[in-house]
This record gives C-alpha cells, structure tokens and sequence, in this order.
C-alpha cells in the first residue's frame, strides 16, 4: 500500500508556543484515520496541515511521495477536498457554490453544473441546485460544502469534527458518502473528532493527540503531572495521584475514562486516590453515558447504561471517585 | 422669505424650463464626476485587495496615510495639481490646464484613496472562512481576487458610489483645474458659487437643488446596497 502522507519533524505555532509537534506521522493510501483529542489539541491545525492550507514552521510534508514546497502547494490542494467544521459557503446558489472548484479548474460551465449537481445528489440534495445558500439550514450548509469537496474527486478528504451539530439525517448521509468513498473508490480519509465514540467505528486508525503531540492512549484524561516520593505519586498541580511501586520517569499521566469508579456514598477512608466532586456534564455517547467529575482535575467516566440507573445521580450531585491503579498510565 | 420663495420659484422654472445652461453644466458636473470615480474604481479597487490580501512592511503607515488622504482639502489637491499641469509645470505641455480632463484628474486623486480605503474595509469585513475555503478548494490569487470582489460586491460598490458623492459635489478642483469656462468646464458646484456671487441667486438655487437630487440618489443607492447586504 502506498503512502498518501508523511509528516516527519513537523513544529508548527501561531505565536510563541508551538501548536503542533509532530516527529513521524505516516497515513497510507487508502486509509480511514480518526484524530481524536480535547478542544485544543491540534486536531484542526493538523487537519489544515494535510490540506496544505498552512505550512509548518519546520519538517517536511511529502503528499503521495512528492514533498511539498512553495510550488506546488495549489497542486496539492487541488487533490485534497477539505470540510471545515462551520463551512463557508458563498453568498450565490447551491449550484455555482459546488460548480466553483470545477471552474477553477478549467472545467466548461455545462460540463461543471452536471457535475455539480450529479454531487448534490450524491449527498441527498437534488433539487436544492437553485435555492441560495443562504437560506439553507446547518445540516444542508454541511452537505452542500461536502459535495463542494466531492465534486472535484479527491484523491484525500479531510473532514473536521463532521459529526457535531448535525442533524440525524446529515449525520448519517455524511457517514454513507465517507464510507462509500473509502469502499468503493479507495480514497484516504482523516477526519477529527473529540468524542471517541463518534464515527469511530469508521475508522481503521485512531490517533490520539493532546496539547499538538500524539499520544498512545486515550487523548481524554490527560494530565500533566510530575512524579515525586520516589516515583510512587504523580502531582497535577491540583491533586495527587499515589502508586503502589515506582513508577518510570515521565512527564504526563493519563486516566482511562472506563476505569473509573463512581459512588453516591463516602468509600472506605483506606481507599487510596478517592477524591470528592460533583458532576458538571453529561450526554449520551453511542452506548456510553459520559460523565463529567470536577474533582479539583475534571475527569471523564464514561459508564454504560444500567450502571448509570444504578448510580441515579443527576448533574450538579456530589459523588466519590475511585482511581484505580489500573487505569493509570505515566507518558514520557 | 419672500425673495427666497422667488428665487425658488425661478430656479424650478430653469430647471423643468430645460434651460440649456443649466442642463450643460449638470451634465459636465456628472460627466466628469462619473469618469474620475469609475476611473478610481479601475485603479482603487485592485490596490486595494493588494493592500488587504497582503501583510507587508510598513502596512499600518500605508493605511493612515490612506485614512489621512481621505480627509485631503480639495483646494490642496487642486494646487498640487495647477502645479503640475499649469505651462511650467511638468505636464504643462499636454495642455490639460482649464480643461474637464484636468478636473477629472484631479477627482480621480481624490477619490482613489476613498475607494482603495473602502475596498480595504470591505475586504477585512469579508467572513474569515472565506479565505480557507478559497484556498483549501485549490484558488490561484487571481481566482481568489475575483471571487472576494463578488462576495465583497456590496461593499465595493459602496465605495464607488460613495467616491462619486465626494466628487460631485467638491468645488476647490473643479475650479482651479477647470477654470469655470461657460460651456466649457463650469461644473454644479463652480457655477453655483460664480452666480451667487453675480447675484444670479436663481440659477445658483436651480444647480444647488439639482446637486442636491443627485446627492439624494447617491444615498438611496448606498442605502438600498446597504438594505440588500443585510
């Protein structure tokens, strides 16, 4: 299988401090990859790197074997079809919004309208060609700037958090063309998201980041801490996390979210790392419900169904949480 | 009141009487106004998407210059101008001097700055998405350019419209480039201010309230354009 990107030594920053820190990255052709980590890990700004609408500041990108330099970054673009999380869409009809990458590139009005609205079908919008775009609602907006990407055939789409704020009916169109085109035609997709559970079963790769480095692990849960007393407890700076042995050098330390032991009562005070909270977020995700603890750190637990009847507890309740050694994992 | 009622009267009578007169130097006023504000358009517009698409050296001072010639005085404009097409001067020789090319040069300064401050605007009003999605669907620079002057079309034109209001209605360059020759260059606002002062307050009142229905229209425009892009 071939190589569709190579990311080596990639740094990339807005200002200062570096958003993106990336050694090697390798996505082959043909693949369906899942970056996924919290608000601000990088996901978008690598998503942008791959559509070669950003450069970095340092390392290289090479595109199906080609590196990418000044010269022929519009190429490469031309092969990418990215959808921004709020796409933009121009203020003319459905029709010329999807037509526009076609004429662009030198594609007859006719044969780029036919085109165009071949897309539009595709993404479940005939007979929206002639509507303004304007006037559309958040879910069509995101399907019409899907078939925008489609309509010039990309070798790769790029897709950021595809799943948030979209009815159940985009939503689903949205999955069926990202598959079908991954089955049928062999396209490479990445795509972002910060709920795991979304979309993921799409993916043949999930790659986690935080704080713009990738992670192995979950991208959720993680925290940055120093170990002291000999290795066998780890600081956040907000609570103290204690082993039973010592623990390798490392740097960060991540929580597993299905690990985590939730009461409504106070547990046995010999219970080590019992920390007290409340909950301050909840929402059902696929067969999980997640949990939000502030307990000093804000965790995540993400429990099934029948063990969160049998917790009964609402948002705003205080609760007890257990972190088992188990579910701990010291990073580099 | 009574004079003032007179005169009014009498300045309606010039204008639905089509007085040849006054229906000449309406038409210069317009003829020259439209040409220098079409003009700065052609030059305006492109500098101005230059100067907004672009981070450069000195970007900031390029614009408060810009801001600062907006506010330019048109009897300075008119000067520099008498400077350089006056017979010493070094366009002397094409003989421009007291002719409507020399007052449309003149505009033409002074409404380039309006519209290549006013595209700015435009431009850096635009959606920021805008530019992502332009560039992430594979956009050369020209293709970008062409696209940003149809989303930004209402600003734009805007500040086209808005540049030929400054124009039309400006005395100082039409007076020191046109000279206010009868049938020649006299403009709305140099023939207004000549027959005042003869006394001609009639005529002065019949071109004042034409350059008022045309400043009257250039704002409807703007406000519709205004009332479309909202």
């Amino acid at each position: 299988m071939s190589t569709a990107y190579l990311l080596e030594n990639i740094s990339f920053s807005y200002d200062v401090a570096p958003v993106l820190t990336i050694d090697r990255f390798e996505i082959a052709a043909g693949e369906i990859v899942a970056l996924v980590g919290p608000n601000g890990s990088g996901k978008t700004t690598l998503l942008k790197q791959l559509a070669f609408v950003e450069r970095p500041d340092s390392g290289t990108i090479s595109f199906f074997g080609e590196r990418s330099i000044s010269a022929n970054l519009i190429a490469f673009r031309r092969r990418v079809g990215f959808l921004l999380q709020h796409p933009y869409l121009f203020h003319t009809s459905v029709l010329s919004n999807v037509a526009w990458p076609l004429r662009i590139r030198g594609v007859s009005v006719r044969t780029a309208n036919e085109m165009a609205v071949a897309a539009l079908d595709r993404v479940g919008l005939s007979g929206f060609a002639h509507r303004r775009a304007g006037s559309l609602s958040g879910g069509e907006t995101q399907r019409v700037a899907l078939a925008r990407a489609l309509v010039i055939e990309p070798e790769v789409l790029l897709l950021d958090e595809p799943a948030n704020n979209l009815d159940r009916e985009s939503r689903r169109r949205t999955e069926e063309v990202v598959s079908q085109l991954n089955r049928e035609h062999g396209r490479t997709v990445v795509f972002t998201t910060h709920n795991l559970s979304t979309w993921a079963n799409l993916a043949h790769r999930i790659v986690n980041l935080h704080q713009g480095r990738m992670i192995s692990g979950q991208s959720e849960n993680v925290f940055d801490g120093e170990l002291r007393e000999g290795g066998t407890m780890v600081n956040t700076g907000r609570l103290s996390l204690r082993f039973t042995s010592p623990q390798p050098a490392g740097s960060r330390i991540t929580v597993d979210p299905e690990k985590l032991t939730l009461l409504k009562t106070p547990p046995d005070p010999s219970c080590p790392n019992t920390f007290q909270g409340r909950i301050v977020g909840l929402s059902v995700s696929g067969d999980h419900i997640r949990i939000e603890v502030d307990a000093g750190e804000k965790f995540l637990v993400l429990v099934n169904q029948p063990a969160w009847d049998t917790l009964s507890h609402g948002f705003g309740d205080r609760v007890w949480l257990i972190v088992d050694e188990g579910s701990l994992t010291i990073l580099p | 009141m009574g004079y003032f009622i007179d005169s009014f009267r009498a300045a309606l009578e010039l204008i639905f009487r089509f007085d040849p007169d006054v229906y000449f130097i309406v038409w210069t006023s317009i003829k020259v106004s439209l040409v220098a504000a079409f003009g700065a358009a052609a030059v305006g517009v492109p500098i101005g998407i230059l100067i907004a698409l672009n981070r450069f050296r000195g970007k900031q001072a390029v614009l408060m210059i810009l801001n600062t010639l907006m506010a330019l005085p048109t009897v300075v404009v008119g000067l520099i101008f008498y400077g350089f097409l006056s017979r010493r001067g070094i366009l002397g020789d094409l003989g421009l001097l007291f002719t409507p090319t020399g007052i449309i040069l003149g505009l033409f300064a002074l409404a380039v700055p309006i519209v290549v401050n006013l595209t700015i605007a435009a431009i850096q009003g635009l959606d920021p998405r805008f530019f992502l999605t332009c560039r992430s669907l594979g956009a050369t620079p020209a293709q970008q350019a062409w696209m940003i002057l149809k989303e930004a079309r209402f600003g734009v034109t805007a500040a086209v419209v808005m540049a030929f209001g400054r124009v039309v209605s400006e005395v100082g360059i039409a007076m020191m480039l046109g000279g206010n020759i009868r049938g020649f260059t006299r403009t709305m606002t140099t023939a207004i201010a000549l027959e005042t002062s003869k006394g001609e307050f009639e005529l002065g009142l019949a071109l004042g309230l034409v350059l008022l229905t045309v400043a009257f229209a250039v704002n409807g425009a703007l406000f519709i354009l205004q009332m479309r892009n909202s």
